[in-house]
């Protein structure tokens, strides 16, 4: 799978997450009057969304591995760390629409059109940050935090403002709140998408064999490689190497890669190496699959 | 909850309820202010706090009320109104030991150059203007508590913040040594404009607010009088309910110093409907007592708690009652209350569940994709160029001899790179030994290690010129 195909499945699990978020949304909205606080029913609400939204996220490793036990993991993980994250992100994110809206209702100054889906936004936001930082808390990596920070930052933001407006200047029949989810699922992934090429270590892009094409981005701040399912590049279809052959650590900014198993021989541009400092252009050859290391 | 109506007629139906309720009132002695509604607790303990304001018809706080007397009310949309049961707090006099934030508002117009009779006069010392800076001054000296801030602003034709509050006194009295009279495009007075900007410039500060206007109580608009739009409000000539309608909602006294011999009805209007009062910059001693007066107000303030209702709405309407000898005079204000998804729909369907399911089923196809190669020709790819342009991205090795080279007759055209030569470099397939061999004749290297000729294995890197090509024999 290239670049492209992955972030176009990120925007797709996007919109599924926020497509799957909207009927329970939905349902814990129209309780709100049951419900016996804010307190609870924010959390609630955070806890719901984030969930949903933690497990489609979580699932995309999984899926660019193409292990299906990966994708169940992960979906699981990332739906707890999702829902931890959607009830701290609600919460914080209810605070400040409290605490800004009350500011532009005092002002009263265009409180429809501007103060409120500002506010709205903001409030957003906070969700955006917490549920799209999950797949990073999920994955343990700070990268990936980072890049789910600003993904959700800009996600909720643009999120929120969409459910206000398509509520006010759209049609009353159009779901404003799966309007708003959606954008918030989309512009997470969107961003994600982005600023994983960009905030990663660079790529590693396999050039034969079956998964010929597949690119593997570096966000991690050690990467093993081998053949089973429990590495992050996982070459099952090739021959000649272990389990778990390769371990890629990047540290002060260099990139050492270590043959993990002598057994088999890996190859640094048609060098047999036991470590080595990799360098952008370096053809690797680990068991019959050949790799190239790029940043672009 | 959706309506597809325009969203400023609906704050302005909103505002003109409000107002309506916060004016309705009886023949009942005491005037009932909501002064402020801190919702700040809400989130985390459903708590909001009142502070409420009971004055005789004299202006002066009532105290000694009990819990027993006051009733609050919660209401989603201003209409229906339900009672709270239990206050969860009731303090009297809490807000005593408060701070109050002031904001001072000098007229700098045409009109307060003349004497205080109307008269016109090039004598500094009986002009108005020269009364209100003093009367300033009075009262920046009588603030003695410590947690007051005090700003300043001036107004005529335009509306001039010219000191944020802060505890810094002499910030504000340095700012009023500066104010000179203005020129005549200047001199007009925007009264109901400057109160009702003090209001918004005020709306970032917590807690108790007051805001202290020092003028003759004319109200000068340049639009009617100049005949001209107004520079910054355009067409727009603000009405004396403006400034009245925005301190209410934000919970803002105005106390009014007149300088002029008569007292203007409206200025009145002004300080008593925001539970304010108007003093006589005539008598000295009440000058002085203004800081205490609106002190001695705020103090004899009631804090009240009560346990706020889930009902959905953005705003909801707080009604508090106050009961005596059978009488009763009411308040209303409404606070923010909003949540981050909004307000529910109007009914909910079943078919909700239909987005779930298929999410998950889409879900599910996309862990199906495979995104493996299959079998197929033996492929030269190009990665990337430094320098020129491919003018394709993967050819097909289905030819005893691929030249790649800058000429446009080659197979694989790098153009518009010098280092490339015209024929640079030739892929030659060995139908025996169903192998692939490149030759160079310039500079070539092969996973990054120069040579000149090299069989081929898949997953190779040749590099022409910086053009970065895949050599893959199509196996899988």
């Amino acid at each position: 799978m290239s670049t492209g195909w992955r972030r176009v499945i990120l925007l797709c699990l996007g919109i599924l997450g926020g497509v799957a978020a909207w009927p329970l949304t939905e349902l814990i909205v129209g309780a709100q009057g049951s419900f016996p606080s804010y307190l609870l029913f924010v959390a609630v609400l955070g806890a719901a969304v984030g969930l949903l939204m933690g497990a489609f996220f979580g699932s995309a490793a999984g899926i660019f591995a193409r292990v299906g036990s990966r994708i169940l993991s992960g979906m699981l993980v990332g739906a707890f760390v999702g829902m931890i994250g959607g009830v701290i992100g609600l919460l914080i994110g209810q605070a400040a629409l409290f605490l800004i809206g009350g500011v532009f209702l005092d002002s009263y100054r265009s409180f429809q059109t501007i103060g409120l889906p500002i506010a709205r936004a903001i409030g957003w936001a906070f969700l955006g940050i917490f549920v799209g930082a999950a797949e990073g808390f999920r994955a343990v990596s700070g990268k990936k935090i980072g890049i789910g920070l600003v993904g959700g930052l800009i996600g909720g933001l643009i999120g929120g403002a969409a459910l206000e407006y398509s509520r006010l200047y759209l049609p009353p029949s159009l779901p404003s709140r799966l309007i708003g989810l959606v954008v918030l699922g989309l512009a997470i992934a969107l961003f994600y998408g982005i600023i994983e090429h960009s905030m990663s270590f660079g790529t590693l892009r396999v050039l034969n064999g079956r998964l010929k094409g597949k690119e593997f981005i570096l966000n991690e701040g050690r990467i093993r490689i081998g053949r089973a399912r429990r590495n992050q590049i996982t070459l099952e279809p090739y021959e000649n190497l272990a389990d778990r052959q390769v371990q890629i650590r990047f540290r002060r900014g260099e990139a050492l890669l270590t043959n993990l198993e002598p057994k088999y021989p890996v190859l640094v541009n048609d060098r047999p190496v036991k470590e080595h400092r990799l360098k952008y252009e370096d053809v690797l050859k680990i068991g019959s699959a050949k790799l190239f290391y790029s940043y672009e | 909850m959706k309506t597809k109506s325009n969203p400023k007629a609906t704050v302005a139906a909103a505002l003109a309820a409000a107002l309506l309720l916060i004016g309705a009132a009886d023949a009942f002695g005491y005037n009932v202010r909501l002064s402020q509604i801190d919702p700040s607790r809400l989130l985390l303990t459903q708590n909001v706090r009142l502070y409420v304001s009971v004055t005789d018809d004299r202006g002066l706080p009532v105290e000694g009320l009990g819990a027993e007397a006051f009733r609050i009310f919660e209401s989603p949309d201003g209409q229906n109104f339900q009672r709270i049961e239990g206050l969860s707090e009731f303090k009297p006099g809490a807000a005593a030991a408060e701070g109050i934030t002031f904001l001072l508002l000098i007229d700098n117009s045409g009109s307060m150059y003349d004497t205080v009779e109307g008269q016109p006069t090039e004598d500094a010392g009986r002009m108005r203007i020269t009364h209100a800076k003093n009367a300033v001054r009075t009262f920046l000296g009588s603030m003695t508590q410590p947690k007051d801030t005090v700003g300043l602003v001036s107004y005529n034709t335009s509306y001039t913040l010219l000191a944020e509050p802060s505890g810094d006194k002499s910030l504000a009295a340095g700012f009023l040594q500066g104010i000179e009279r203005p020129d005549p495009e200047q001199a007009y007075t925007e009264l109901y404009a400057a109160l009702t900007l003090a209001v918004e410039d005020f709306s970032g500060f917590g807690g108790r607010k007051a805001i202290v206007i020092l003028s003759d109580g004319e109200n000068y608009p340049y639009l009617e009088h100049s005949g001209s739009p107004h520079p910054e409000f355009g067409e727009k000539i603000y009405q004396y309910t403006e400034p009245i309608r925005a301190c209410q909602e934000a919970g803002i006294s105005v106390y009014a110093v007149n300088f002029a011999a008569q007292k203007d009805p409206n200025l009145e209007a002004i300080a008593v409907e925001t539970g304010g009062t108007v003093f006589d910059a005539r008598d000295q001693e009440e000058l002085a007592r203004v800081y205490q007066s609106i002190h001695r107000q705020v103090a004899g303030e009631y804090l009240i708690g009560y346990r706020a209702t889930m009902a959905p709405a953005q705003k909801k309407y707080v009604r508090v009652q106050v009961q005596e000898n059978g009488q009763s005079r009411q308040a209303t204000r409404f606070y923010f209350s909003s949540t981050v998804f909004g307000l529910p729909l109007y009914k909910l369907s079943a078919l909700l569940v239909i987005p779930l399911v298929l999410a998950f089923l889409l879900l599910w196809l996309i862990s199906r994709l495979k995104f493996e190669k299959k079998r197929g020709p033996a492929t030269l790819e190009v990665l990337k160029t430094r320098v020129g342009r491919a003018q394709t991205r993967v050819i097909p090795l289905s030819s005893a001899k691929t030249v790649i080279g800058g000429s446009r007759s080659a197979d694989l055209t790098i153009a518009g790179n010098p280092g490339v030569k015209e024929q640079h470099a030739t892929v030659v397939y060995d139908s025996k030994k169903k192998a692939y061999t490149v030759v160079g004749s310039g500079d070539l290297t092969v996973n990054n290690r120069p040579v000149k000729t090299k069989v081929l294995e898949p997953g190779d890197v040749i590099d022409v010129g910086g053009a970065t090509i895949v050599f893959d024999d199509g196996e899988v």
